[in-house]
């Protein structure tokens, strides 16, 4: 009950004029990013974070801008997916298998009304998850320590990578040069400069967004300079707008079932929003489909990585409100905001600013409404716009990065900052390096560095501190089991690819 | 290959990140003092990056010469945005580089030019104008 009323107060906070102004505007700009080429969730959002931090919005608002923004990205490149056979993001991959056949049959109204209303329902469930669990694992993180919160912090840049993805030692390592970063500058505790060799720019260390920026913005670019200036196909024309009801209604176990399975694997560690759409289609594809339609164009299989990717992405909200640690690259663009808005997530987060917590959770939900409203009659005028050259997008985006970095600080030294970061990002994409432990590492290790001194403190420099509770153990465990799953899965993964090359 | 030498590169990033970490040194109050996280946190990383030397897993293709020229010349037009900005003023320089990356990114240069002579000040007028970031229209090389 408690949480309910939690839950109205949230959406009194996200329904006034101001709020209910920038989640509409959010939407629409968010949509057109995430339509647009080059340009996804992650970078959009990187871009606009400091933009908002100049305008001066409280918290609460600037939060709810930029998810909504998030949210609008992610719908516009389901736009792309259907159309044009591109994801505009990672957890899109999956709608591209079914949407794009629906839409060379000329029902692309229809895949996309089904995209809408399949993360509407995602959504629905996942923020019914949030509302019941996140509260319950506030309560518990209290229990945490300093050396407890040292073992999550483990924890978070082993799972980050994800389960069987690239190799694990590199994911390891970007999280280790992202702590290393994070290490730059005055040290908060004995206040002595650490280095910064004597350069007064490095004494406030490094900005994590002048960071987001350049590694994700500015590498882009880099990386569309290698690229042979390819001409994109036209999107699918669209004959009707109006969708087919009795299509949208066949899916609604899809979208269910899509849903709970998003939403189990949002909460999981190291999940996210990918993996929760990959999961819901392959669950679906088993469950239903007997005729072999998947992958040709069948409703439902659109449907359920749409409601699980986005039930994934509210349930990978319940670790980084309740315990600051993200689990998703997604949750760590979010982390970003909330520490560049002063705002520490964690279990105290839900007690002290309930406002935030439970206003962020409304708009969530009333981001998707908007969404599935503003979308249906404007996808004419989106499809429209990724028609956009990339030649004449990026040096845009780039001038905007420049002009939002150069809006923080007015310092020359944090745009050539963020150039680094920009090659620095294109290197480590190039060696296959994921770029969200770095972004993890250097906006935890602060945290981390302080909750290693506070618990040797507290010891008086006995390192066993570090095992002494069971929570840390369980920890500890729970990151021993999952590195030795994560090299498994790559070595066995290794020995396929050997032996096919072998045998081809 | 190139594994291999990323992963030397990170390993002598490491060990000089060890080596100015351990000369910082506080007397009082601190139990564990400043030098001892960058040990956490180097140790681990020469050990992981010396296995990418001896065990280096994925390939790299790199962009051929002509790209890779190209990169670089986005990346000095981003570089002399920078220095640029304060001297020539928002418009000026952001004509410049969004005239500059729309050419190395493909476009017809007489188009990027027009692109950059249209967005630059309708940038301006957006973020100064409208929004009101402060962006000076002129840099200190004309105003003084």
């Amino acid at each position: 009950m408690e949480t309910l009323t939690l839950l109205a107060g949230g959406f009194a906070v996200a329904l006034t004029p101001l709020n209910i102004g920038l989640l509409l505007l959010g939407c629409f700009a968010g949509t057109l990013i995430g339509a647009m080429p080059g340009l996804g969730p992650v970078n959009g959002v990187a871009i606009l974070i400091p933009l908002t931090f100049a305008f001066g919005f409280d918290a609460t608002s600037s939060l709810i801008l930029l998810s909504s923004v998030y949210f609008g990205c992610m719908y516009g490149g389901r736009i792309s997916s259907i159309l044009l056979n591109i994801p505009g993001d990672e957890p899109a991959v999956m709608t591209t298998l079914d949407g794009y056949p629906m839409a060379q049959q000329g029902k692309a109204a229809d895949a996309l009304a089904i995209s809408g209303v399949a993360s509407f329902v995602g959504a629905t469930v996942s923020v019914i998850g949030l509302s019941l669990f996140a509260p319950l694992l506030a309560r518990m993180a209290i229990y945490f320590g300093p050396a407890d919160y040292f073992a999550l912090y483990i924890l978070a840049f082993v799972t980050i990578g994800g389960i069987a993805g690239v190799d694990p030692r590199k994911t390891l390592l970007s999280a280790m040069i992202g702590l290393m970063i994070a290490s730059v500058g005055i040290d908060p505790i004995s206040g002595i400069p650490r280095f910064t060799f004597g350069n007064y720019h490095l004494y406030d260390g490094v900005d994590p967004i002048v960071a987001l920026v350049g590694l994700f913005a500015i590498s882009e670019i880099l990386v569309l300079l290698e690229k042979k200036a390819a001409d994109r196909t036209a999107p699918i024309g669209i004959t009707s707008w109006l969708p087919d009801f009795r299509t949208i209604w066949m899916t609604r176990w899809a979208v269910l079932r899509g849903s709970l399975v998003g939403f189990v694997s949002g909460v999981l560690p190291g999940a996210g929003a990918s993996l929760g759409s990959v999961m819901s289609y392959s669950v679906e594809k088993q469950a239903s489909d007997k005729d072999g339609t998947f992958g040709k164009g069948d409703p439902r299989g659109v449907a359920a990585p749409e409601a699980g990717n986005n039930a994934a992405s509210g349930g990978a909200l319940i670790p980084m409100l309740s315990l600051g640690v993200p689990g998703s690259g997604t949750t760590a663009v979010m982390l970003a905001m909330l520490i560049s808005l002063n705002v520490q997530p964690g279990p105290l987060l839900f007690e002290r600013q309930p406002d935030l917590v439970w206003g962020l959770v409304a708009s969530l939900y009333l981001g998707n409404v908007a969404l599935l409203i503003l979308n249906l009659p404007m996808i004419g005028l989106f499809s429209r716009l990724m028609m956009v050259p990339t030649w004449a997008l990026m040096p845009i985006v780039a001038a905007v990065s420049f002009v939002g970095v150069f809006s923080i600080s007015n310092s020359v030294f944090d745009l050539e900052m963020m150039i680094f970061f920009g090659v620095l990002g294109y290197l480590l994409r190039k060696l296959d390096v994921s770029l969200v432990p770095l972004v993890l590492g250097l906006l935890l290790g602060g945290d981390m560095e302080r909750n290693l001194r506070r618990a040797m403190s507290i010891s008086d420099g006995d390192w066993s501190v570090l095992i002494a509770s069971p929570i840390s153990i369980a920890l500890y465990v729970l990151t021993a089991v999952f590195l030795c799953l994560s090299v498994w899965l790559t070595m066995r993964d290794h020995k396929r690819t050997q032996s096919r090359v072998t045998e081809g | 290959m190139s594994v291999r030498i990323a992963g030397v590169a990170v390993f002598m990033i490491a060990a000089l990140y060890m080596y100015f970490g351990k000369q910082y040194s506080a007397d009082f109050g601190d139990v564990l003092g400043p030098s001892v996280f960058p040990m956490v946190v180097g140790i681990p990383a020469m050990l992981l990056s010396a296995t990418l030397v001896v065990f280096p897993s994925g390939e790299v293709s790199w962009p051929d010469r002509g790209h890779m020229a190209r990169q670089l010349l986005a990346l000095a037009i981003l570089l002399g945005y920078a220095f640029l900005l304060r001297p020539l003023g928002f418009p000026l320089a952001s004509f410049g580089l969004i005239a500059g990356i729309g050419t190395v990114l493909g476009g017809a240069p007489l188009k990027a030019v027009i692109l950059g002579a249209i967005m630059s000040p309708a940038l301006w007028a957006l973020f100064d104008q409208v929004l009101g970031l402060p962006l000076a229209f002129f840099g200190y090389w004309f105003t003084q």
